[in-house]
């Protein structure tokens, strides 16, 4: 860059990916301070290190430096070049921990992205790639982001602590996006699931569903889950299984919730019986929350919002996750950016606890880097 | 179950650790030697000089030196861990006829609108 813009200034590990994220996006560089600095173990952790080799990877001409502890990362962006890509995942985190942030950053690659990643498909502490597929992609749809070329395969699975799954993420580029208008979530038609167990008895898949529907079926008849048992090669290094929930509203809402096993070695055996019946209470808690778009996803959503055209765009949500709280923080210094805040009480409806109506004006991002053809 | 009312309060407290600045990359190190510790463990209370910042959270002792007591939730937020996921801290007891009745018109089996 001939004029270096003014750099945003950071202090310690949290919130690392959303402020790498759109620091790219707004071409700021930001220095990141104090990384676990008072930790035993100080600086960045590898998976941290695997994510920031990741942007390197999808970029062109980005500049980074750390310090020699690792307390310190100073990242200065280049430009979204996009491609065929490969990743090894660091397997403490999911890729889901990758995945989000390729999600915000795909549709505005000079080239549209194709990228493997290999590493932990499902784990206990990210969205897993299953939720991220049947969530995360209908909502960037609703954005304009669509097409053939659009998809997230599973090709392995994968469960900590040995990871050995692999994905294929293919998103085409856009030059605007679309402002939205999400203000009714609709009711809840149907309820679709995925269990899934990697060398364990695929009798466990089984298990999970019958406990899961049996609390379900309360609400909803139309309910199916369907039960995924990999084999070989494709059932990755450790086992394990679990279980995803989603629900679609008739105006294409999704409402999702997961559970895991614990990784091998870690922790008390779980029973498929109380994962398939946990997961269903937290897919009810989720209902509970409600709004557009579901707590994982309520960043991604803001973030398109903010970039879209100058146009008005509207989102109710259910109660703000820390994250986002966090994530809106971050959009207002990187984009200048402020959402009207409205919150929308659930008042005498049977309809689950209070909601929040989140308003902007996008600042009309364009991807310039985007080639014509 | 967090309350969008708790949005305004907790605002105040991330904005805190963001400064605006034009820095060289060139300096990246030597202003980390000039980098004060402002915010110190929360296990141990320590004494300071320094009465430039604006921490309400602080005794004067003799009025002369000030304690200073870190805030706890800002020092825990900075290093912990980077998830998307908002997990549920209270729980409902799904089992409770009342509490499932909640959502009940969440669902196409409920009551719908007049106009629809």
């Amino acid at each position: 860059m001939a004029t270096q813009a003014h750099s945003l200034s950071y202090a310690g590990c949290n919130f690392l990916r959303q402020r790498l994220v759109l620091s790219t996006l707004s071409g700021r560089p930001v220095k990141i301070r104090k990384i676990r600095a008072r930790d035993d173990n100080p600086g960045l952790r590898d998976f941290e290190a695997s994510f920031i080799r990741l942007l390197d990877k999808i970029t062109n001409g980005s500049r980074i430096e750390i310090n020699q502890t690792g307390t310190t990362l100073y990242y200065q962006p280049g430009l979204l070049y996009g491609g065929s890509v490969e990743h090894d995942c660091s397997v403490l985190r999911g890729i889901g921990y990758y995945l989000e942030s390729l999600l915000c950053l795909a549709p505005f690659m000079k080239h549209p992205l194709k990228i493997v990643l290999r590493g932990v498909t499902n784990d206990q502490v990210d969205p897993s790639v299953d939720v991220l597929k049947a969530t995360a992609l209908p909502l960037l749809k609703q954005f304009g982001i669509d097409g053939e070329s659009f998809e997230l395969k599973i090709v392995r699975r994968g469960m900590p602590p040995g990871g050995g799954g692999e994905v294929v993420f293919s998103c085409p580029v856009r030059k605007v996006l679309k402002p939205i208008q999400l203000t009714d979530p609709g009711k809840i038609k149907r309820i679709r699931g995925m269990a899934y167990s990697v060398r364990v008895s695929p009798q466990m898949a089984n298990r999970i569903v019958d406990s899961a529907r049996s609390i379900l079926n309360k609400f909803i008849p139309d309910i199916y889950i369907y039960t995924d048992h990999m084999k070989g090669v494709n059932s990755g290094k450790s086992p394990g299984f679990g279980l995803s929930l989603v629900a679609e509203t008739i105006s294409g809402t999704f409402l999702s919730a997961e559970l895991a096993s614990n990784p091998q070695g870690q922790g008390a055996a779980v029973l498929p019986e109380d994962l398939g019946r946990n997961c269903a209470r937290l897919l009810l808690e989720e209902i509970y929350r409600g709004g557009c778009v579901d707590s994982t996803n309520q960043s991604l959503a803001l973030l398109l919002m903010t970039l879209g055209q100058q146009d008005v765009s509207k989102v109710l949500l259910g109660p703000l996750s820390p994250y986002t709280i966090e994530f809106l923080r971050h959009l207002k210094s990187f984009f200048q950016i402020m959402f009207k805040i409205e919150t929308k009480p659930c008042g005498e409806e049977l309809k689950g606890g209070d909601k929040v109506l989140m308003t902007c004006v996008g600042i009309g991002f364009s991807n310039l880097s985007k080639t014509l053809k | 179950l967090s309350k969008p009312s708790q949005v305004g309060s907790g605002q105040k407290l991330g904005s805190r650790n963001l400064i605006d600045e034009t820095s060289d990359i060139e300096d990246l190190l030597k202003e980390e030697e000039d980098y004060k510790e402002e915010k110190n463990d929360p296990t141990e209370t320590s004494v300071t000089e320094d009465n430039e910042e604006d921490d309400d959270t602080r005794e004067e002792l003799g009025g002369l030196f000030r304690v200073t007591q870190p805030d706890r939730e800002c020092k825990h937020k900075a290093d912990s861990l980077d998830c998307s996921r908002f997990l549920v801290e209270a729980p409902h007891d799904w089992d409770l006829e009342e509490v499932m009745n909640s959502i009940r018109d969440c669902f196409v089996t409920g009551k719908w609108e007049d106009d629809k």
